[in-house]
């Protein structure tokens, strides 16, 4: 299990995260959510022992990892956005590198290659960066770590790449395994992830996971607000709405599973909104001018995380 | 490697791996400075019929491999330091006092072991080329005789205080450690001759200092020796005993305490 505590880390005088606790139980994807800047990939550092946290506590399986014990560095795989890799060839980088994992999945590994495409003969240099994120990837699912930590992992991969890839995750997400996404692509992932936890502001805004999700909240395509919106967001012939689910969902056409991408965008704009929508409790009916409201303030806090969306979601509780 | 190796604070099964590691990942530069240094002395061969490194005393041969060794040593850490193989250097499964460990086995050990074979191997078949050639086969370098135990001693040290510098410095580490070096050794010398004028007064200067201040600057290397036992103590201690100690202790530190930082996401 990962336990963190009122843990606080921070760039020079910037606070990224204060007092931050979280708690991650094996069998599950979890999925990592938020803005540029949000700490989604420090926190993953964090994890592996990369950072250390200025203070409060970060336990792995019973392991500190700033520490960086020899025991829990190979139980634990981090696999960043932009992976480097030697100028060797595969074979070479199993007989010096995977040698430090003693539940390295060599079969699991050459299958993974291979169903990837990637090319044994070439320096891993030579890859190209969707080939060295596939072999990263492969590398981190083969390892045989209990806690895998994969940053942005379907950016750079081509459609097939990302099914595979996908395939791959489900089959590594094994009871005693805990694994941590991070990303932006929600879409890619949104069925695999459970629960998604949300950063922002330095905590953790919400972790939803997917039974809950299903049951509270819905989406759909309207044509005019209704009643139990949480989210909207406009297009060009309607709007795109996050849907509390109730007994009376008239007026709101088919609901489907809740779309993650809203479901985070609604974290963002209307935390409060989106909490009591999770509650069950009633919504004040939200017009238009707040729906495009609520869509500008997700668009200025990727700009500035903690200012704009703040505000309107304190606006929007009110 | 097994589970139960992987529990132990230290392992020399993973400290042997990354000594391996760091050999296969330099062999290639060594290869190539080795096989500049054949083709110069072929060279000379060719042009004055005699090897230039086959010296009497064997110091080419010496310079060269504590030169490479040195630079090496310099640059021993700057993978930890890189923005991206960074995270990775710092996440290999395996202790920072071990691959601290396999930096220094690599370069105070491994590498003049190797290099000094080599460079022997090389100079015997230098000077077999040269008889072949007419001329009168150089001498074949002995390493232990040309290195010595006191050679080892202050090139270790020279490599200890650079693999330091490497762990410190991110960039440049090599001209900002040799900064460091000459900046310490010039301020050291000059309160030692302010504290010695203090205590002994200016016709307490041992011989070398007078000539100096008589503008003679004739300094040889038993200067310490002539100043006093004493000081001559004083200066063997820090220069066998603080400096290494000093440089790996502190070197071991910025490597345990190293985080990955200097790629901000």
């Amino acid at each position: 299990m990962v336990k963190i505590q009122s843990m606080t880390f921070g760039y020079g005088k910037r606070p990224l995260f204060e007092g931050l606790d979280l708690r991650l139980e094996p069998g599950t994807v979890f999925g990592l959510l938020g803005l540029n800047g949000a700490g989604k990939t420090s926190l993953l550092k964090l994890l592996a022992g990369a950072l250390s946290p200025q203070s409060g506590s970060i336990s792995v399986f019973d392991a500190e990892p700033r520490r960086r014990e020899a025991a829990f560095l190979a139980d634990t795989v981090f696999v960043p956005e932009d992976p480097w890799l030697p100028a060797i060839k595969p074979s070479a980088w199993l007989e010096r590198y995977a040698v430090f994992r003693p539940a390295f999945n060599r079969k699991a590994f050459l299958e993974l290659a291979h169903e990837f495409a990637l090319d044994e003969d070439k320096l891993l240099t030579r890859y190209s960066y969707g080939q060295r994120k596939k072999f990263a990837l492969a590398a981190a699912l083969s390892s045989g770590s209990r806690l895998i930590l994969l940053d942005e992992p379907t950016n750079g991969l081509d459609i097939p790449s990302k099914s595979q890839f996908r395939r791959a995750l489900a089959s590594s997400a094994e009871a005693d395994r805990i694994i941590v996404v991070s990303t932006h692509q929600v879409r890619d992932l949104e069925r695999l992830i459970d629960p998604a936890v949300i950063v922002h502001g330095g905590k953790i805004l919400f972790s939803l996971g997917s039974e809950m999700m299903a049951a509270r909240l819905g989406s759909g395509h309207v044509r005019e607000l209704g009643p139990d919106v949480v989210y909207a967001e406009k297009d060009r012939v309607g709007y795109s709405v996050l849907l509390k689910r109730s007994s009376d969902n008239t007026g709101s056409g088919e609901i489907q599973t809740a779309d993650l991408e809203l479901v985070f965008n609604a974290a963002i704009a209307a935390p409060r909104r989106l909490e009591a929508a999770l509650r069950g409790e009633s919504l004040r009916p939200l017009d238009p001018a707040d729906a495009a409201q609520a869509a500008d303030a997700v668009r200025t806090a990727d700009q500035a995380p903690s200012g704009a969306a703040k505000d309107y979601a304190e606006e929007a509780s009110k | 490697m097994t589970n139960a190796t992987l529990n132990k604070t230290f392992s020399f099964e993973r400290l042997a791996l990354l000594v391996r590691n760091r050999a296969l990942e330099d062999f290639p530069s060594v290869a190539i400075v080795a096989g500049i240094l054949a083709g110069i002395n072929l060279l000379s061969i060719l042009i004055a019929g005699k090897a230039v490194m086959n010296d009497p005393d064997g110091q080419s041969w010496i310079f060269a491999i504590s030169l490479a060794g040195l630079i090496l040593a310099g640059s021993a850490f700057k993978g930890m330091h890189d923005g991206r193989s960074g995270t990775d250097w710092l996440l290999l499964p395996a202790t920072s006092l071990e691959k601290y460990a396999a930096a220094l086995v690599s370069y105070l050990i491994l590498l003049p072991v190797a290099a000094a074979i080599g460079a022997t191997g090389l100079s015997a078949i230098l000077s077999l080329i040269e008889l072949i050639a007419g001329g009168q086969g150089g001498r074949i370098l002995n390493p232990i005789q040309a290195f010595g135990v006191k050679g080892w001693i202050d090139f270790a040290t020279g490599a200890l205080v650079l693999a330091a510098g490497s762990a410190t410095f991110r960039k440049r580490a090599l001209i900002k450690t040799l900064g460091i070096v000459i900046v310490t050794v010039l301020v050291a010398s000059g309160l030692l001759f302010v504290a010695f004028i203090g205590v002994r007064g200016i016709q307490g200067l041992p011989v070398p200092f007078v000539r100096m201040s008589d503008g003679g600057w004739n300094i040889n290397g038993d200067m310490s020796m002539k100043a006093s036992p004493a000081l001559d103590v004083l200066l063997g201690i820090v220069r066998y005993a603080f400096v290494p100690l000093f440089a790996l202790l502190y070197g071991y530190f910025r490597v345990a305490e190293k985080e990955a930082r200097d790629e901000v996401q």
